[in-house]
């Protein structure tokens, strides 16, 4: 049985872990040059070229690139900012549409062939988005209601005995300006790593067993197979995470804007 | 309508999170100040108590 | 392979409240679905018992991690 279990090369597998992350510089010696950096900017131009051209020639009866964009844009609009916002909603749609169409091509690198890397499964990048939309509700609550009513409001809720403040308050303190900002990027972050994760164990592990034994090499497609599987699984996961990222960040500028929770 | 059930329940998620973040760390920093055993235990029983009655407030009262 | 043994215990922990929540929501879906009018009343309901699962997950969470 061991002998069925060790491969022809002799090495043993080598699971994947988050160092297969940590990509090295594509040229130079920086840190600036590496794989996700690329699929940064890469995105941003695909996503500007994209609904350049989706937009340029509008008609009435739209043409199928027009379509296309439109739905997004419409997507975004209408589910997600008219519905959760409410009146002035409009103002909020750049970038509710941004940061959606923007979370959404990252992510779907994660399966496009040859790229293959969801940029969002290195932490800085959700970090930075969470701290753009932490900055925009908090913002817009101060805007609205004044720093101090703004603040009151989060930190004591009314219809509460006094003595429960003490409970309470640092609870309300703690989820509104650290915890809820940290899970929003968490989520995404999370979601992509053990996505990506998920799919070398399987590719490598079935790559792994096809260097094995006759026996083993038997095996190696169904790894493959659960492999692809996954991957269609993990384009859902990508689309839902996009979506619940942006749906999140509407909600916290709904909830500031709202004068009572 | 689901997108009210999606923010109660990530917020019930993060209140749940900061409740035994805030009373457990309390009490972790209690027990390395006075070299006892069972604040932390305490710190998070209060601080998922706390966390509940919040829940109940936001989102249990009719 | 690195870790240690509490991680294991608190994905063995979460298996639970994955479960209950499921059955929380697949009831409340359950309800909703037979009577939309019932919505208002069976809200509170459903978030409390998810919060109480909930509370089990992330306590053997933090004792994961304290222990």
């Amino acid at each position: 049985m061991r002998d069925l279990l060790r491969s022809g090369t002799g090495g043993g597998f080598v699971p994947p872990s988050s160092s297969d992350f940590e990509l090295p510089p594509i040229f130079g010696d920086n840190a600036y040059t590496t794989k996700p950096i690329f699929l940064v900017f890469f995105s941003v131009i695909l996503i500007s070229v994209f609904f350049i051209l989706a937009s340029r020639k509008a008609a009435v009866v739209p043409s199928k690139l027009q379509f296309a964009g439109e739905s997004v844009y419409g997507f975004v609009r209408n589910e997600l900012a008219k519905d959760v916002i409410g009146h002035d909603f409009l103002r909020f749609v750049p970038y509710l549409f941004t940061l959606f169409t923007f979370i959404l091509v990252n992510n779907v690198f994660g399966i496009v062939p040859l790229l293959q890397f969801p940029t969002m499964s290195r932490i800085s990048f959700p970090y930075v988005l969470a701290l753009t939309v932490y900055l925009v509700f908090h913002y817009v609550g101060i805007r609205k209601q004044g720093a101090l009513k703004y603040f009151k409001e989060i930190m004591f809720m009314p219809g509460v005995p006094k003595a429960a403040y003490i409970l309470i308050t640092p609870l309300e303190i703690l989820t509104f300006f650290v915890v809820r900002p940290l899970t929003l990027a968490l989520r995404l972050f999370a979601n992509m790593f053990a996505g990506h994760l998920l799919l070398l164990v399987f590719i490598l592990g079935g790559e792994h067993l096809l260097q094995g034994v006759i026996g083993l090499k038997l095996i190696s497609p169904f790894a493959f197979a659960v492999g692809i599987v996954l991957t269609f699984f993990e384009f859902m996961v990508q689309v839902l995470q996009a979506y619940i990222f942006t749906l999140l960040a509407a909600l916290y500028i709904a909830g500031a804007l709202a004068d009572e929770h | 309508m689901a997108k009210r059930e999606e923010n109660a329940m990530w917020s019930i998620f993060g209140y749940l999170l900061s409740g035994l973040l805030f009373w457990g760390g309390i009490g972790y920093g209690l027990d390395q100040w006075l070299n006892q055993g069972y604040f932390t235990l305490l710190g998070l029983l209060v601080g998922i108590s706390g966390a509940i009655y919040l829940v109940w407030l936001r989102f249990g009262r009719e | 392979m690195e870790g240690t043994l509490n991680l294991v215990g608190f994905g063995l922990a979460a298996i639970g409240p994955g479960i209950a929540t499921g059955l929380i929501f697949a009831a409340y879906i359950n309800g909703v679905a037979r009577q939309p009018e019932a919505r208002s009343v069976l809200q509170p309901i459903a978030f409390l018992g998810f919060a109480l699962a909930e509370a089990l997950a992330l306590f053997g969470l933090v004792l994961a991690f304290v222990l």
